[in-house]
């Protein structure tokens, strides 16, 4: 225990660099999930196609390979972003790519008969998606969008290997020093558990209060 | 959602995902070419010729009493070494071969030698968080991954050795001039390998300079090329070979630490370490240490073998 007690600072970055990067790629990957949902709907073939491209290259592609290119790729080509910043936009538009899946399954449970309807008093197909389709949609499936912001915050911890020190690259160096690998392992454990607890709660707890009856 | 949607026909979605496949593998293929070459110097440099194998030392029968670990081993017919396939001139996988070749490859096979009387190795890869558990799991025999001998270290597991000396040195950008040595570190952005002496040897030898960790020697040096620090610290044998590789980079200054490498072993078992520290003893007696040395390391380093370091010379060993 004492291997934790002693880098409680050094540990404690790191899970602040963890929870931060874990709310701004959510943040990010939400907004893009509903974008590339609503791209995969459209009326619009080329459009269609567009969502579909993306959602296909970026869940068939390992995060730390996207992570490893967009670090090391793109700066042979003039483009340097900061590390935390490249690990966000990286793992945002990963998970974005399941969110974006999540969405659309969500869009699928809005019956045809409340579009229809939306469309006979004429709302376009923005209005209808906007006041109509999305705010049913989206409620059914706030427990899978929690399971994939847990996935998320797992994720993050792929962030280590391009040099961002958040909690997994934190307890590393602690173990560095301490050769305590089990004690120093576990604690990061717990943290990642209790954070991951926490995100399901609020899923939990978001889907009863924005629950309707269909 | 029909309404939305007009019919999207399965042959179509099988184009698209085709596309998907091709661009994903194309992207992969950018990564190989961005990630630098990682082999150092020119390739079949740095092998031991395999005379020093054959003449390599096999203990006597009277050396391996019957229930102990060498016993076991022999018995077995091959040595479980934990190590690396990555780093270059001490444990890096000939991808021609698949041969691992280096210093710390080569003692594990001189040590299987000495025991079971043929070079017989298996390696397993393992990370350097795992290494005490490992052993203490009784999973791997030894490890030989430059592993250095601290007091920490030394409360889970035994060390044998040190069987190599090294330390920790500075390369920069060819075109960099405002840093000669560690001391002008202070305030810059070094960049430095994950869970390498380095991480915890830096904030005492240039205090205020600010850290980033990449998890491989090949991603560093091409993280300091593109500028994401200023210095990078790690091995002075990794950094030479490294240099050699990449014109773009150059060691300055002479290494500021020393670290001792040591033979990690499982703690409880006293007998199999003072036989691996006899065996250290006989080969660097009889010159096959300075020959291994000069096949792997000695191919990057100027002038000839160093001394071996004294067995158990260092704290923790």
């Amino acid at each position: 225990m004492d291997a934790l007690t002693a880098h409680l600072d050094e540990l404690g970055h790191g899970l602040v660099t963890t929870v931060h990067l874990t709310v701004v790629t959510t943040i990010g990957a939400l907004l893009l999930g509903v974008v590339v949902a609503t791209l995969r709907v459209c009326p619009v073939p080329l459009l269609r196609s567009v969502g579909t491209v993306y959602v296909e290259v970026l869940q068939n592609l390992p995060l730390l390979a996207l992570l490893v290119l967009f670090v090391f790729a793109l700066p042979t080509i003039g483009i340097t972003f900061p590390l935390f910043t490249s690990a966000a936009i990286v793992i945002a538009a990963y998970e974005g790519a399941y969110l974006a899946e999540a969405i659309r399954a969500g869009i699928n449970t809005v019956g045809v008969g409340q579009a229809e309807a939306a469309r006979a008093i004429g709302l376009t197909f923005s209005q209808s998606l906007r006041y109509v389709i999305l705010p049913q949609g989206l409620r059914a499936v706030v427990q899978p969008m929690g399971n994939i912001c847990i996935a998320l915050l797992m994720n993050t911890s792929l962030a280590a290997a391009v040099g961002v020190v958040e909690l997994t690259q934190a307890a590393n160096n602690v173990n560095l020093v301490e050769a305590q690998p089990i004690a120093v392992f576990t604690g990061a454990g717990l943290a990642y558990m209790l954070l991951a607890l926490l995100i399901g709660r609020l899923a939990g707890t978001l889907e009863r209060r924005w629950a309707i009856v269909r | 959602m029909s309404f939305l949607y007009t019919t999207f026909t399965r042959r179509r979605a099988l184009t698209v995902a085709a596309t998907a496949v091709t661009v994903a593998l194309a992207a992969a293929g950018c990564g190989d070419g961005g990630s630098a070459p990682a082999l150092p110097g020119k390739p079949g440099d740095e092998k031991v010729a395999q005379s020093v194998f054959d003449a390599a030392p096999v203990a006597s029968d009277a050396e391996i009493p019957a229930g102990s670990t060498m016993d076991m081993i022999r018995k077995r017919g091959y040595l479980n070494v934990g190590g690396s396939l990555d780093a270059p001139l001490l444990s890096q996988q000939n991808p021609v071969t698949g041969e691992i070749e280096g210093f710390d490859a080569d003692m594990a096979k001189l040590l299987a030698k000495y025991i079971i009387g043929k070079p017989e190795v298996k390696t397993v890869t393992i990370g350097t968080q795992t290494r005490e558990a490992m052993l203490q799991a009784k999973s791997v025999d030894a490890v030989f991954q430059t592993y250095t001998i601290t007091t920490q270290r030394a409360t889970q597991v035994a060390f044998a050795g040190p069987y190599l000396t090294s330390g920790l040195a500075v390369a920069v950008r060819k075109d960099e001039t405002g840093i000669k040595s560690v001391t002008d570190l202070a305030g810059k952005t070094v960049i430095v390998g994950a869970n390498t002496p380095a991480v915890t040897a830096l904030p005492t030898a240039a205090p205020g300079s600010k850290q980033v960790a990449f998890a491989t020697d090949p991603q560093a040096v091409q993280a300091l090329l593109q500028k994401r620090g200023d210095a990078y610290v790690q091995d002075f044998t990794l950094l030479a070979s490294g240099a050699q590789a990449n014109p773009g980079m150059k060691v300055v200054g002479e290494p500021f630490t020393t670290e001792a490498y040591g033979i990690g072993l499982n703690r409880e078992d006293a007998q199999f370490k003072e036989f691996v520290n006899n065996w250290l003893r006989k080969i660097q007696a009889d010159g096959t240490w300075a020959k291994v040395w000069e096949g792997t390391l000695g191919s990057v380093v100027e002038g000839g073998a160093p001394t071996p370091p004294a067995i158990g010379s260092v704290e923790g060993s």
